[in-house]
């Protein structure tokens, strides 16, 4: 059950979008969100959804592996949507009752909301995630912090942080599949009586886990001191980050569609909030 | 020549205030080249002799030195780490990175390394541990046997003269022990490497060109396999076992066959039991 965990995971591939410099796919994601919720116009957003759908296609990534991805979110969608109808009150008013008013601006509103949490999970846990191996992944936010270092920020830290914690996941897991199976050999029950009750029963997990993973941390920071692990400083990588052609157009595709979909909050027509 | 590694008078205990030693005037010194198994029960003190090699413990009194680096020599830390690379019990908990090859890559990434030479080293690392088709494995599929020899490839990188194993097989089902055992007789073997390891399987120690028995803190035996296990009463009063084909020999002395040579092996002791049959004919 635990196992059915996908978000964040990676899928090796050899498309075009698992060629790009991590650092770069950081970049291009981070525009996409800016733009993501920059834009108001709902033609915008449909063209920006085929282009998103573009993208997945070129990734080579299952479209099953998309919907598995958005499944877990789609409550808080629909609730995020919900908030928003009744947060944006200007407008032709279409229902009231009491303090609550819906209004067209305010199911605009709601609507561009929905979508907006949907292609950020799409353009940034999927298509990011999926397609970088979480080593490059953590490579470029160590390169990319880098420069920060000067003003005291920790990007060594960060980095490792995020190695050892991926690295770590599958084995937790799988410890904790085990911790389950032997408390209920000895009688705990998991699934039966209130949430309380549940929430109580989860304990004689925790402890062992925890104290597990705390051995496990202290044995693993005596094998890297082994492994002549002496932080960031002059340290050197075995793979080279590196941007090609394939990069640039990827960075000059993106802003250019970027830059047109901005210019559409100034244009005349369609549907906006 | 001046031996490799050589304890001096050394004795280790962890604070001040415990009145045991855990480690009591060791003199001991190892070969280069050669392959030296530790034995003795939970306690004896061989792990803790172990974490002397490279410095993860300093001693209370003595010294030890190793390829003429002073242990307590804080300067010269990471020359003794590299040259001596500890592997320890649990494969997952030696684990840096989730790829097989950015793990063994992470020692001479730590150490400086050019890329391209890393490259190498992590090429030549994976084969020597004949897991060079999983090198883009995430190691979480792997079996037990197979972490642990790339818990051993990736000291291996820093190209390290001695390897010190801390019971590396204790975890492991039968066929990876195997493999484990396999991979570290052929370093010592074929690349010359100095090994150092400490185990409880007598069928292990028997590989060795040298075993050392730990009790109390004491080295109590010290000599190749044939001679230290030819005291099967002083192994057994320190609470160790010896192979079984020791055993069942030195069961049939105390019969009264007469039987004049220690054997180890199974092959051994068919070979003495049908001259022996042979004999009576």
């Amino acid at each position: 059950m635990l196992k059915d965990i996908t978000l964040g995971q990676f899928f090796p591939g050899t498309s075009p979008i698992h060629r790009l410099d991590p650092r770069v796919k950081l970049l291009l994601a981070l525009i996409f969100i800016v733009v993501l919720f920059v834009i108001n116009n709902l033609v915008a957003y449909i063209i920006m959804g085929v282009l998103l759908a573009v993208v997945v296609k070129i990734s080579q990534i299952p479209l099953g592996l998309v919907l598995k991805g958005l499944k877990p979110i789609f409550v808080v969608v629909i609730i995020t949507a919900i908030l928003n109808i009744f947060y944006n009150t200007t407008g032709e008013v279409l229902w009231e009752w009491g303090f609550l008013r819906v209004t067209t601006n305010g199911i605009m509103l709601g609507i561009f909301m929905a979508i907006r949490i949907v292609y950020l999970i799409i353009g940034v846990a999927i298509i990011l995630t999926y397609t970088t191996s979480p080593i490059l992944l953590t490579d470029a936010v160590e390169n990319v912090f880098s420069p920060f270092k000067r003003f005291g920020f920790p990007a060594h830290e960060i980095a490792m942080m995020m190695t050892i914690a991926i690295r770590f996941i599958p084995t937790l897991v799988e410890e904790t599949e085990k911790i389950i199976n032997a408390q209920k050999a000895r009688g705990a029950d998991f699934e039966t009586g209130s949430i309380l009750k549940r929430a109580k029963a989860l304990v004689p997990i925790l402890v062992p886990l925890f104290v597990s993973a705390f051995k496990r941390a202290d044995e693993l920071a005596i094998a890297m001191e082994c492994r002549c692990y002496q932080g960031g400083e002059n340290r050197t990588r075995m793979r080279v980050l590196q941007t090609s052609r394939i990069d640039y157009v990827a960075i000059v595709i993106t802003v250019l569609v970027c830059a047109a979909l901005v210019s559409m909050n100034f244009m005349e027509f369609g549907w906006r909030a | 020549m001046k031996p490799f590694i050589s304890f001096e008078n050394l004795s280790f205990k962890y604070s001040e205030e415990e009145p045991r030693w855990v480690l009591e005037n060791i003199n001991l010194t190892i070969d280069d080249g050669s392959f030296v198994a530790v034995l003795g029960h939970n306690g004896s003190g061989k792990s803790t002799l172990a974490k002397h090699l490279n410095a993860i413990l300093l001693p209370t009194e003595g010294k030890v030195y190793v390829d003429g680096i002073d242990t307590c020599d804080e300067e010269k830390l990471f020359d003794l780490r590299q040259r001596v690379g500890m592997v320890f019990q649990n494969p997952d908990n030696q684990i840096v990175a989730t790829v097989v090859e950015e793990d063994v890559a992470f020692a001479p990434e730590n150490l400086g390394v050019p890329p391209a030479e890393i490259r190498e080293r992590v090429d030549w690392a994976l084969e020597a541990v004949s897991m060079t088709e999983y090198r883009e494995a995430a190691s979480y599929h792997l079996s037990g046997g197979q972490k642990q020899r790339i818990a051993i490839a990736g000291v291996l990188a820093m190209k390290p003269k001695c390897i010190v194993l801390d019971e590396p097989t204790a975890m492991l089902d039968p066929q990876g022990r195997k493999e484990v055992m396999k991979t570290i007789r052929e370093l010592n073997k074929n690349e010359g490497i100095t090994i150092v390891m400490i185990t409880h399987y007598m069928n292990e120690a028997i590989m060795a060109d040298r075993v050392v028995v730990m009790d109390e803190g004491h080295v109590i035996l010290d000599g190749d396999p044939y001679e230290v296990f030819s005291h099967v009463d002083e192994l057994k009063s320190v609470g160790l076992d010896v192979p079984q084909p020791t055993e069942l020999m030195y069961l049939l002395k105390g019969a009264g066959v007469d039987i004049e040579k220690t054997v180890l092996t199974d092959e051994e002791c068919a070979e003495v039991l049908y001259n022996l049959l042979e004999g009576q004919r």
